[in-house]
């Protein structure tokens, strides 16, 4: 009788002690992020987003510095600045965020709506590791970042006006000597000045957009 | 008899806990979203972004399928982000007269003006300081 109690007492306990919340990737917490981002200064930085996709798109359609390990960054003004990068994990192909990093995108989401952060405007960006077509994998980093900005926005409700999303495919290796490695798959948040100081200009139509470009073949 | 009361008493012990998924952050909520159902939304809800509105409905119109789990902690979870979205929306609303009379010179600035309110919450009304707390700024 006395066991049965205490088994009945412990299986009610072990219910509860399920953790909350079960995480198939850990997510960077909220407060590191605010206290990396918090670090920007007001002043909005000297980037044209519009002007570095299209950068983007004219060395690739160029087929400029096709040796990966010797590629210039794209933009090397971004490293510079403010951020913090996490890693987001998407289908293969695709711009649908795994469910494993929904917990990621959720601590963006905390940081971004902190107090602290609200005077920010941010710049998200993705990049892809090397393999596949050059000109696919900037498609997909841009579908990407605009995926994590979406979920931002429509779940979250963080102002899009604070969030620009650009997709740098492989021109802005990591680490250049290793191309196809995962860490320069990671994404980056950057914070960007105030919103009422840097407006985007709309994007010029990446060439690689167009209908009929082939499918990246790589996975990640 | 006995066993009942013991039931009982953890589960008042544990009732907290399910108070507090009310004031889920909303990593946790979506970390429980990832946990609960990765495999329900990868078997019926493949192509589906993690988008509230579209997530929710594929994950009820497949509930004859989903696990018990994600039945169970899917709806507790966006309805956690919803109520933290909702919290802040109405935040100035339900402290006005905060906003008036101790911040009244940032009230135009949003980020000026929720920051002065969260620095008074000593000054602040009671139903102000819970807004505050709903809305999970502290």
């Amino acid at each position: 009788m006395r066991l049965r109690t205490i088994g009945l007492l412990l299986g009610v306990l072990a219910i509860f002690a399920v953790p909350v919340v079960g995480r198939a990737q850990t997510a960077i917490p909220a407060a590191e992020i605010i206290d990396k981002l918090t670090a920007a200064d007001d002043t909005a930085p000297d980037v044209d987003v519009a002007a570095l996709k299209q950068q983007a798109v004219d060395r690739i359609k160029a087929k400029a510095d096709a040796q990966q390990v010797k590629r210039p960054l794209i933009a090397p003004q971004l490293t510079k600045l403010t951020q913090v990068r996490f890693d987001i994990q998407f289908d293969p192909d695709s711009s649908l965020i795994r469910p494993g990093s929904y917990g990621m995108i959720g601590s963006l989401a905390d940081a971004l709506s902190d107090p602290k952060l609200q005077p920010f405007k941010f710049l998200i960006v993705d990049h892809t590791e090397s393999g596949g077509r050059r000109d696919a994998n900037l498609t997909l980093s841009q579908r990407r970042a605009d995926s994590i900005r979406d979920v931002l926005v429509s779940t979250f409700k963080i102002s899009g006006k604070r969030l620009v999303a650009l997709g740098l495919g492989e021109e802005q290796l990591q680490d250049a000597n290793k191309p196809a490695a995962p860490v320069n798959a990671r994404a980056q948040i950057i914070a960007f000045g105030k919103p009422d100081v840097v407006e985007p200009k709309p994007a010029a139509p990446a060439a690689a957009a167009k209908k009929g470009a082939a499918p990246a073949k790589k996975k990640r | 008899m006995n066993r009942i009361r013991i039931a009982l008493f953890v589960l008042a012990v544990c009732a907290p806990s399910l108070a507090s998924a009310q004031a889920l952050k909303f990593e946790e909520a979506a970390s429980l979203v990832g946990a609960s159902c990765a495999k329900d939304i990868d078997d019926n809800c493949r192509g589906v972004n993690f988008d509230p509105t579209r997530l929710k409905e594929c994950l009820y119109r497949n509930q004859d399928v989903v696990s018990a789990k994600c039945q169970a902690d899917y709806p507790r979870a966006f309805s956690a982000i919803q109520q933290r979205i909702t919290a802040r929306t109405t935040l100035m609303k339900l402290c006005n007269w905060e906003m008036n009379h101790l911040c009244s010179e940032v009230r135009t600035d949003p980020a000026k003006g929720l920051q002065c309110l969260l620095d008074s919450t000593k000054k602040a009304t009671g139903n102000c300081n819970k807004a505050i707390a709903a809305a999970g700024y502290r």
